[in-house]
């Protein structure tokens, strides 16, 4: 069998839903997202030498993510397309015509959220909670130590716990409570 | 151990990033620690209210469709040239229209040949349209719960990516007027129709059919029908039946 074909079907194809999904967090447009599916496949199909056998997963949303992140500087560069600068505002932009319907549930409440949080945070918990990636995983992809994954998550999680109306957080771990 | 200490590590256990010996540490705090425990609730409710949510964005039948063309069609397939694609096409459309002219003499022949006819016919319709899949997906877990409630019977949707046979989505199919399961999956360029409908009747050894090039090999299984169709050779089809029925 080809080996070129080999290597698009067991190692790219596996990941184009996830690869698609970061993306659409990422940028938050439809469209953007399948150009940026679109580039990382050809960067990662050029690629192919580099890939050393390690995780095809995490070799493949680092490109997805490094793709995002380039697409947005061409896009400041250009256009003015506003894409980060949405980050606080209330509302997803996205013409997602379910979004209008189902504004007040609380699945939307929940999506809010996450679109809500700055880029940083919002990687962690679509890496973590969607997509299911270890911290290890999640490292890798993002290219910082594990440390930095863990308080970036716990800092996320804490964020969306206040905007979603969880318990009360006075900051768990830095706040010695009383022992019993 | 603090709460200070106990903090970052809730995650930690929460994710099952955490050894034995840590997360026992981890449950005894939370077993005195109310504010804790109270903390730890809360990111557990919130890791299942997103887990519950589905949030994950699928991608459109279109995003796949151009990539498989662009990787598998173009740039990757060693037969790459358009004269290769535009005689494929060309060859593709002769053998329709054969078939479409043979087809109804078939028909008359009555018996296995007439399935056999209308499964190659569904195959051969589904090729011809950009819409081969109403769930396009590589993922077995979002194929089979799409079939829920449209189907009589759960389709067994294994993962046989390791063995290059490439999960592409399913599609809901009408075989002798009931509702089947159509299953695609792809193996380099071809594609695989694998057909499950209802049934009754004993398991059955696997008989392969032969019709205008391509490969139909038919088995009962369960008390259900299973057809797999595709030009790919019988051997490669073959080990799919295979794989099939043991998964």
């Amino acid at each position: 069998m080809d080996t070129k074909v080999r290597f698009f079907e067991l190692t790219m194809w596996p990941h184009m839903r996830a690869a698609y999904n970061l993306a659409r967090w990422l940028v938050r447009n439809d469209q953007d997202a399948e150009d940026i599916v679109q580039e990382s496949f050809l960067k990662a199909y050029k690629a192919q030498e580099s890939f050393r056998g390690s995780e095809a997963k995490t070799w493949m949303l680092s490109i997805v993510r490094n793709t995002a992140l380039d697409f947005r500087r061409r896009a400041k560069a250009g256009f003015a397309v506003p894409w980060e600068d949405q980050v606080h505002e209330p509302k997803d932009d996205s013409p997602d015509p379910e979004h209008v319907l189902l504004n007040q549930s609380r699945r939307e409440k929940v999506r809010q959220a996450i679109s809500q949080l700055a880029e940083e945070f919002r990687e962690v918990i679509v890496l973590r909670e969607i997509e299911g990636l270890s911290y290890k995983e999640i490292a890798s992809v993002l290219r910082i130590p594990m440390g930095t994954v863990m308080s970036r998550l716990s800092r996320a999680r804490n964020l969306l716990l206040v905007e979603l109306g969880g318990t009360k957080l006075d900051g768990a771990g830095e706040v010695q409570h009383d022992l019993p | 151990m603090t709460c200070r200490e106990a903090g970052p590590l809730l995650h930690a256990r929460l994710d099952n990033e955490l050894d034995m010996a840590g997360s026992a540490g981890i449950d005894l705090h939370l077993s005195d620690c109310r504010a804790c425990a109270a903390q730890y609730a809360a990111l557990e409710s919130l890791h299942e209210e997103i887990a519950a949510a589905d949030l994950a964005f699928v991608p459109g039948a279109a995003l796949e469709r151009n990539l498989v063309a662009r990787f598998l069609e173009e740039k990757i397939s060693p037969f790459r040239s358009w004269n290769w694609l535009n005689s494929s096409i060309l060859a593709a459309a002769v053998i329709a229209i054969a078939l479409i002219v043979s087809i109804p003499m078939l028909r008359l022949g009555g018996g296995t040949d007439v399935i056999t006819a209308e499964i190659l016919d569904n195959h051969l319709r589904a090729l011809q349209t950009v819409h081969q899949v109403d769930v396009p997906s590589s993922d077995q877990h979002t194929v089979k719960p799409w079939f829920q409630g449209k189907t009589s019977f759960s389709p067994r949707v294994p993962d046989l990516t390791q063995e290059d046979f490439i999960l592409i989505g399913g599609r809901l199919e009408v075989i002798h007027q009931q509702p089947a399961a159509a299953i695609v999956y792809r193996r380099r360029q071809h594609v695989i129709d694998l057909y499950i409908s209802p049934s009754t009747g004993a398991d059955s050894n696997v008989e392969l059919h032969e019709l205008g090039g391509y490969h139909l090999l038919h088995w009962m299984q369960n008390n259900l029908s299973y057809w797999a169709v595709s030009d790919v050779d019988a051997t490669d089809l073959r080990r799919f039946s295979d794989l099939i029925r043991s998964n």
